[in-house]
């Protein structure tokens, strides 16, 4: 028992200010003080700094994702300079860059194709198709720009390939540039001149051709190589002119890279839309009104994997469209404008997609230029000469990272594109976006695929769902355990218990998180697995055990209750609380035949049309626990503890009972301390890592289900981090997933700090 | 009530023959009993008091190590005022808390003896301690207001004894504040939280919280310790209208405040009862040297 000394005072035998204090004495002091007040600020204040650095730094790394690519002019030739008097801008009829956008080359119409360096428009080497009389029509390039096709003004097409001839002498790059004729193939026996040529496949396997004529039929051709057992290969083709069931006239035509749909686009605005199968007519499934006042469909162009399709019209507006699956189609498939992009002034005069992305640049009448992406909507730069004269050819280069274009005035450009983030955007990231194959908007979040075809799927909206999933079943379990047993301990356990349980528990909290999530995804996972009915009997069953054994100790006489010490009877219900559980398991087997028809996942699966996957919500509940109810048990324990004995002993002997007391007087006066537990247990929850990682699949998948797994961000970052190149787009997503879970954690502190200031300022004064 | 239970076999099974006086420390329940004699001697004086509220008989009391209480014989005159007084350590708060049991709270605290209120051994083994606390109540030398309204502080102890009806309350609210001479200062600002009233408000508050559950002893363990003269007067006066209804039992530092309200009063050193007696005699004439020593201010 406290016993305050009667105070006994020192008689006073000093001045009060002792002058025999050496002056160096004090001094000495002053300086100390001096010292230590300016250690101590530079520490905190280099804290603070290293804090901001830090946020500094992830904000620079995310900032390039929201800036819109630059485009400068590197330089400019005129046409007639590299064909060298053989013809003006009207004689161009192709245009190309190598990869190193070093080398390009200008198709004449004539037949003559030459190379020339880029930066300064002189001719490196030449190479003549015979065309006899013809001319060239029309032209197109494969994506990366090293095939070619011709069409001539006698009906054939002339497959070309270019070959850089690239060489490394001494570290440089030197090019000895060839084209080579791989086929010439008559599409038009009625010799009409080809105007506009699509093509697809490749010359060894299946090739695809098609063409409009200048007499406006539109023709196809389709040929495939067999290679026998033997090697001998077998060819066949197939020649056909498309029934004319359009109005208008043929504009623009384009062939997807599976062969199988052709789509023709005319000058009333529709979009036509056939199938193709070998060995058979083209089957025509539809035809689209683009809008509702279109325009000529002056192009039709695939972007990079051949689905989406890119329509120009000659209004300026430019939208994007792909088949989605509809049921009530008889094709099953329906063609659907999912993207519209910014619309230019004028017509648009040419389209060249990008061989890296869902990205393309746009031409129009009055020489303005487009830089855009479909899958982020995104508008990335508008550029242009400001002559005036109209686009006539766009020839993206192979890392479009540049594009020759040239103008109807005869000029020849070569732009620079730094453009590193075209997929990135508040709208990838947080809004649905219609992906390519998908039958509607989705929030999705798939990062990487095996090809440069494929569509980054960048929302970090499935990730969120993640983090608060997790969270949500942890602090779920969590909480009620972990403040429960904190109210026991601190309320009712026996004293010398207490002594012992509190520092186990705090040791728990320095299990390191991989072991949990090792054992949470290994060892837990399968054997919840096996009895997910009886872990959910338990859940029902065990409260109710508790309170039923609580109620029938009230019925044992006070002689026997007063021989235990209040805080060691509790020990009576571990024997319960284990037969229970038993008792629980022992029930699994019956509870699954009678209630869920033998098999729980089935059940599932049937009932609630979600599979049960084996690491799930749950299994992270009970080891994200592990990891969460000790600091929420530690804190709320210090703060119920902190409670003022006086209150307590008020309480107590005004006849409340101890449970009395501790919820209506202990509990709220610990309140402040109580919140703050929980909210750093969430802030804990929110970012762990290794637990989720491994004792969830990580299925980036936005479901409420406590049966299935689910992909945080945090763990996403460090499943995603190896197969992010410095720099790229996904490397600055994980960052920019960095920072958000920063504001999470930093608006749940800052919540849980404001809430505890008002609930302390309401109890400041015990 | 009760018969009395003195039948009660304080043998606990660790209890040997011929053990020394000094009691063993800590580790043993409240109510493993000690079979051992103390030591000491009492050499108290005491008076019998016709109907005694609650009689002290051979009290011994231990936190665990030495007694800290030893052989205290004494009786609690029905509405009166008893105090207690003696120098700090001496016991008398422990004493107190003995009354309504809250020194079972403390771990390793021992007891032998009975107390015995209007019959029933308080510490017998079929004795409800929330029953005897509603019965026995206490102010505390801190006041300890809980962290809600003035009104909700008061209501609690009706609450928890299960009253629900809320006319009721307010008429069991307004009573005790009335009784505890508060009313006219609150009655305005029920619904404000208590601890923005003032140190002498809150003692006030406090006892008016005990005198609400309408218990039959008011336990005051120094209740003006912390309060200035003018609150304390308050208190004071509170106390001698109190003593009406209540059986007040107080510990006070403070010889004059002892003089002033109280009845009887009982001095303690250094854990036993010196002297017990009429407080005038106490005063006045005090049979032994310990009490004139410490009532005329040779130590404390």
């Amino acid at each position: 028992m406290p016993v305050a000394e009667p105070e006994t005072r020192q008689p006073e035998t000093r001045k009060l200010i002792p002058q025999s204090d050496s002056r160096a004495r004090r001094k000495r002091r002053t300086l100390l003080d001096n010292l230590a007040t300016k250690v101590v600020g530079v520490g905190g204040f280099s804290i603070i700094a290293s804090i901001l650095a830090i946020l500094l730094f992830i904000f620079t790394e995310i900032f390039p994702l929201f800036s819109n690519a630059e485009v400068s002019l590197s330089t400019s030739f005129k046409a007639q300079d590299i064909l060298a008097g053989q013809g003006d801008a009207a004689d161009v009829a192709l245009l190309g860059l190598n990869e190193h956008q070093e080398i390009g080359y200008i198709l004449s119409r004539t037949g003559r194709l030459s190379f020339f360096a880029v930066k300064d428009g002189a001719e490196v080497a030449h190479e003549l198709f015979s065309l006899g009389e013809a001319r060239v029509t029309s032209a197109i390039q494969s994506l990366k720009g090293k095939r070619l096709t011709l069409g001539t003004s006698d009906g054939r097409a002339i497959l070309v390939e270019i070959d850089f001839g690239v060489r490394f002498k001494q570290g440089k790059r030197s090019y000895a540039p060839r084209a080579k004729q791989v086929a010439d193939i008559t599409l038009d026996e009625n010799r009409s001149a080809l105007t506009s040529l699509a093509a697809a496949g490749d010359v060894s396997e299946t090739l695809a051709l098609s063409a409009i004529t200048d007499d406006a039929r539109v023709l196809l051709y389709l040929q495939q190589t067999e290679e026998s057992l033997f090697g001998d290969a077998e060819t066949t083709s197939s020649q056909i002119e498309l029934e004319k069931i359009w109005s208008g006239t043929p504009a623009s035509i384009a062939l997807d890279a599976t062969v199988r749909n052709f789509y023709m686009g005319s000058d009333d605005g529709k979009i036509y839309h056939w199938t193709l199968t070998p060995d058979a007519a083209p089957d025509f499934v539809s035809a689209v009104r683009v809008r509702n006042s279109p325009g000529a469909i002056n192009t039709l162009n695939f972007l990079i994997g051949g689905r989406t399709l890119v329509a120009g019209e000659s209004t300026g507006a430019v939208s994007a469209w792909f088949l989605v699956r509809d049921k009530t189609s008889p094709a099953g498939w329906r063609l659907t404008r999912i993207h519209e992009m910014t619309p230019h002034p004028s017509g648009v005069t040419a389209v060249a997609a990008s061989a890296r992305g869902k990205g393309f640049i746009s031409g129009d009448a009055n020489g303005g230029l487009h830089l855009e992406h479909t899958t982020s909507e995104r508008h990335l730069a508008s550029f242009s000469r400001k002559t005036g004269s109209a686009i006539e050819l766009i020839s993206y280069a192979p890392k479009a990272n540049g594009a020759l274009i040239l103008d109807s005035a005869g000029e020849i450009a070569h732009w620079l594109v730094d453009n590193p983030h075209p997929e990135a955007g508040l709208k990838a990231f947080f809004g649905k976006v219609w992906y390519e194959g998908y039958e509607e908007p989705e929030h999705v979040w798939q990062s990487t695929g095996g090809t440069d075809e494929f569509e980054p799927k960048l929302s970090l909206v499935p990730l969120i769902f993640g983090s608060l999933k997790g969270t949500f079943y942890t602090l779920i379990l969590s909480i009620p355990i972990a403040v429960l047993a904190a109210l026991y301990t601190s309320q009712f356990m026996h004293p010398a218990l207490r002594s012992k349980i509190k520092p186990t528990v705090e040791i728990m909290a320095a299990l390191p998180s991989v072991v949990l999530g090792f054992l949470g995804g290994l060892w837990l996972a399968p054997r919840i697995e096996a009895v997910v009915p009886a872990v959910l009997l338990m859940s029902i069953l065990i409260p109710v055990i508790v309170i039923l054994a609580a109620r029938a100790w009230d019925g044992v006489p006070l002689r026997i209750r007063n021989r235990f010490r209040p805080g060691i009877e509790s020990m009576l219900l571990v024997p319960i609380l284990l037969l229970a559980a038993w008792f629980c398991l022992y029930l699994n087997g019956a509870i699954e035949n009678a209630f869920f028809g033998g098999s729980f996942k089935d059940w599932v699966y049937q009932t609630l049309n979600v599979g049960y996957d084996q690491r799930n919500a749950l299994v992270v509940g009970m080891a994200m626990g592990f990891a969460v109810i000790p600091i929420i048990y530690t804190i709320s324990e210090d703060a119920l503890s902190n409670v003022p004995r006086t209150l307590i002993s008020g309480s107590l002997a005004l006849g409340a009972t101890p449970w009395q007391t501790a919820i209506r007087v202990v509990l709220p006066t610990a309140a402040a301390g109580i919140f703050t537990a929980v909210m750093i247990g969430l802030g804990r929850a929110v970012g762990e890592t290794m637990i989720v990682l491994m004792a969830t699949g990580n299925t980036p998948i936005m479901d409420w289900n406590i049966f299935n797994g689910f992909r945080t961000l945090s763990a996403n970052i460090a499943v995603e981090i190896p197969e992010a190149p410095v720099g790229g787009t996904l490397y600055r997503v994980l960052f920019l997933a960095a920072m958000l879970l920063f504001m999470i954690t930093f608006a749940v502190n800052t919540v849980a700090e404001v809430v505890r200031q008002r609930l302390r300022e309401k109890y400041q004064r015990l | 009530m009760m018969p009395d239970s003195v039948t009660h076999d304080y043998t606990g099974p660790d209890a040997r023959p011929g053990q020394k006086a000094a009691p063993k420390p800590a580790a043993e329940s409240v109510h493993s009993q000690s079979q051992n004699q103390p030591g000491a001697k009492p050499e108290g004086q005491s008076i019998t008091i016709p109907d005694p509220v609650v009689q002290v008989e051979d009290w011994f009391f231990s936190y665990g190590g030495d007694w800290v209480l030893k052989e205290i014989n004494l009786e609690i005159a029905r509405k009166e005022v008893t105090a207690f007084i003696g120098p700090s350590g001496c016991g008398k708060s422990t004493l107190l808390r003995c009354f309504n049991r809250l020194n079972d709270l403390i771990d390793g605290a021992r007891h032998q003896g009975r107390i015995v209120a209007d019959g029933t051994d308080i510490y017998g083994p079929d004795l409800d301690v929330t029953e005897l606390r509603k019965r026995v109540g206490m102010v505390f030398q801190k006041s300890n207001p809980f962290p809600k309204t003035i009104y909700e502080n008061i209501a609690y102890g009706p609450r928890i004894l299960g009253l629900r009806d809320r006319s009721r309350l307010d008429e069991i609210v307004e009573k005790s504040l009335k009784d505890a001479a508060l009313w006219d200062e609150v009655k305005d600002r029920l619904e404000t939280s208590a601890l923005g009233l003032s140190g002498g408000q809150q003692q006030r508050l406090c006892i008016a919280r005990t005198i609400a559950v309408e218990p039959e002893v008011v336990l005051m363990d120094e209740p003006c310790s912390a309060l200035d003269p003018i609150a304390t007067a308050k208190i004071e006066e509170l106390i001698l209208e109190l003593k009406k209804d209540y059986t007040i039992v107080i510990v006070t530092h403070n010889m004059q405040q002892a003089a002033r309200i109280s009845d009887y009063t009982a001095y303690l050193w250094l854990g036993q009862l010196i002297e017990f007696d009429e407080t005038d005699l106490i005063f006045t004439n005090p049979k032994q040297k310990l009490t004139e020593d410490y009532i005329t201010g040779r130590f404390g």
